[in-house]
């Protein structure tokens, strides 16, 4: 599998999402180590843009050559955008999970106590090892 | 602890492992659609050793195993071979297998490997009161899947032989590479090729040393024609395009040949009728509850097994496999649906995860046969 990349200055869920807070938007995709483990991605489904979501709420799908995976967004609120250049390129979360490869953006409305609920960076490296 | 095939070392090294029906199996070596499309367009291998492999004889062995058995074994010529299923009394399938006769007296039963086990105890308790000796020779041999339309290629230059004397469902002793094998003209991609069953190849080092010789042999001589080690993610995705069925997925103890589409390996006219013989031949004569469709996803979507089929806004099925098809780069399926409530042409929905998107109902295989499989003419 190789090294998982894992970005400082992100927050990360058990279910393999980042969020990164921009202003008053919190910005999600999937792991480097998910990236990895799910391994050629051939397509992604996100939930529509007005859609109020719960913290752990599905939220949409990642599909792989192998299997079907659900994805849930960390953070309650309004999904405000789509990276809708994943709908012909989803192989761009491959390439580029913390970057390109970002999936949507909320608009939180309860970011501190989602927040307070994710991992940092040393904390998500030790459980994807004791996985 | 999980099984591992006499080549599992070469695996662990080049390979993601997986626990797939407690085998520990590469599921990729470097991506499932290269893989797939090395296949389709040049030559594979796969390794199969972890299905299981009973080596059946006695001067009874032809009554025995049409006892079980539902293609007509009277039809088998010295290495010729069929593929055929074994059934329960009702008509229900207990598992699909090649039928190889490599002698006079002897056969080759291959079958699936979650299987194995459960097709084991039912030779063994049905050969009683038969003259037949039924061994399990999984241990002793490997079996590797050459698969593409440079397969036969790779194989005639290894062995030195002209491979069109071999015609499509043989099973002959072929020295290959200075390896002694028996070389069938079967696979499960719907390309040209073989299955190689490699003999003397026990678990001990030294067999597995020679069951990886092989591999590495045909790695090294398939160079100049591209060959590529595959995976269990490409051996899926490659059948479903072809639209074969998967035991556990199309096939089960519920499922009839005659619902699963496949008339091919069911006879009639044989003796001594086979076990599940009249419930076979009563959904053949009288019609069945269900019957298997193949479809290719108009919208957007992934489908899986497992999924509600709707047609005019009513559940009328489930799902029984799906994935990506590397050839078509669409979304494909296969599934049940009572008979006569769909066409090929049809429009039907898939419901992935609450989502209903369209797909047309469509013939197998899903690839365009005039340029993928065995019968391409292009």
């Amino acid at each position: 599998m190789g090294d998982t990349e894992i970005k400082d200055g992100l927050l990360y869920s058990a279910e393999h999402e980042w969020v990164r807070v921009e202003g008053d938007t919190a910005v999600i995709g999937i792991t480097d180590h998910a990236q990895n483990a799910l391994h050629e991605i051939t397509f992604v489904e996100i939930s529509e843009v007005g859609t109020v979501l719960k913290a752990n709420d599905e939220c949409g799908l990642v599909e792989s050559m192998k299997a079907s995976s659900d994805i849930f967004t960390p953070i309650a609120g309004e999904i405000i955008k789509v990276n809708t250049d994943l709908e012909d390129a989803p192989e761009t979360i491959n390439e580029d999970c913390y970057g390109k490869g970002w999936m949507f953006k909320i608009k939180p409305s309860n970011l501190e106590a989602d927040l307070a609920a994710l991992m940092d960076g040393n904390a998500y490296k030790a459980f994807i090892e004791s996985e | 602890m999980l099984e591992r095939t006499q080549i599992y070392e070469w695996h662990k090294e080049h390979g993601d492992l997986v626990d797939f029906v407690g085998w520990e199996m590469p599921v990729r070596f470097s991506d499932i659609r290269e893989e797939h499309m090395a296949v389709r367009e040049a030559v594979g291998i796969f390794d199969t050793s972890n299905m299981f492999r009973f080596f059946i004889k006695g001067s009874q062995a032809r009554e025995f195993l049409q006892s079980i058995t539902t293609n007509n074994v009277s039809n088998l010529d010295i290495n010729g071979g069929q593929y055929t299923t074994c059934l329960n009394e009702a008509g229900g399938i207990h598992d699909d297998l090649m039928l190889y006769r490599i002698s006079e007296d002897e056969y080759i039963w291959i079958t699936n490997a979650d299987n194995g086990p459960k097709i084991r105890d039912h030779l063994l308790t049905h050969s009683k009161g038969f003259d037949v000796e039924v061994l399990d020779r999984t241990k002793e041999i490997a079996m590797i899947a050459v698969q593409g339309p440079k397969a036969l290629s790779l194989l005639g230059k290894m062995s030195g032989k002209d491979m069109n004397e071999f015609g499509r469902f043989t099973c002959n002793p072929l020295t290959i590479a200075g390896y002694d094998t028996y070389l069938c003209r079967t696979g499960y991609t719907g390309e040209a090729g073989a299955e190689v069953l490699v003999l003397n190849c026990s678990k001990s080092d030294e067999g597995k040393k020679r069951a990886i010789g092989f591999w590495k042999e045909l790695l090294d001589q398939g160079a100049e024609y591209h060959i590529k080690p595959c995976g269990l993610g490409a051996r899926d995705s490659t059948r479903l395009e072809a639209g074969f069925v998967l035991y556990g997925h199309e096939l089960d103890e519920e499922t009839s040949p005659i619902e699963a589409k496949i008339p091919y390996a069911v006879k009639f006219k044989v003796e001594p009728h086979y076990i599940g013989y009249d419930a076979v031949q009563s959904h053949k004569k009288e019609g069945v509850k269900k019957t298997r469709i193949g479809f290719v996803m108009i919208d957007r979507g992934i489908p899986r097994e497992k999924y509600p089929i709707l047609f005019n806004g009513s559940e009328i099925g489930m799902t029984t496999s799906g994935g990506l098809s590397p050839t078509l780069d669409k979304g494909i399926g296969m599934g049940y649906v009572p008979p006569d409530t769909i066409d090929i042409g049809d429009v039907i929905e898939i419901d992935i995860k609450g989502r209903h998107r369209r797909a047309e109902v469509t013939k197998w295989p899903f690839y365009d046969p005039d340029k993928y499989g065995e019968t391409r003419t292009r």
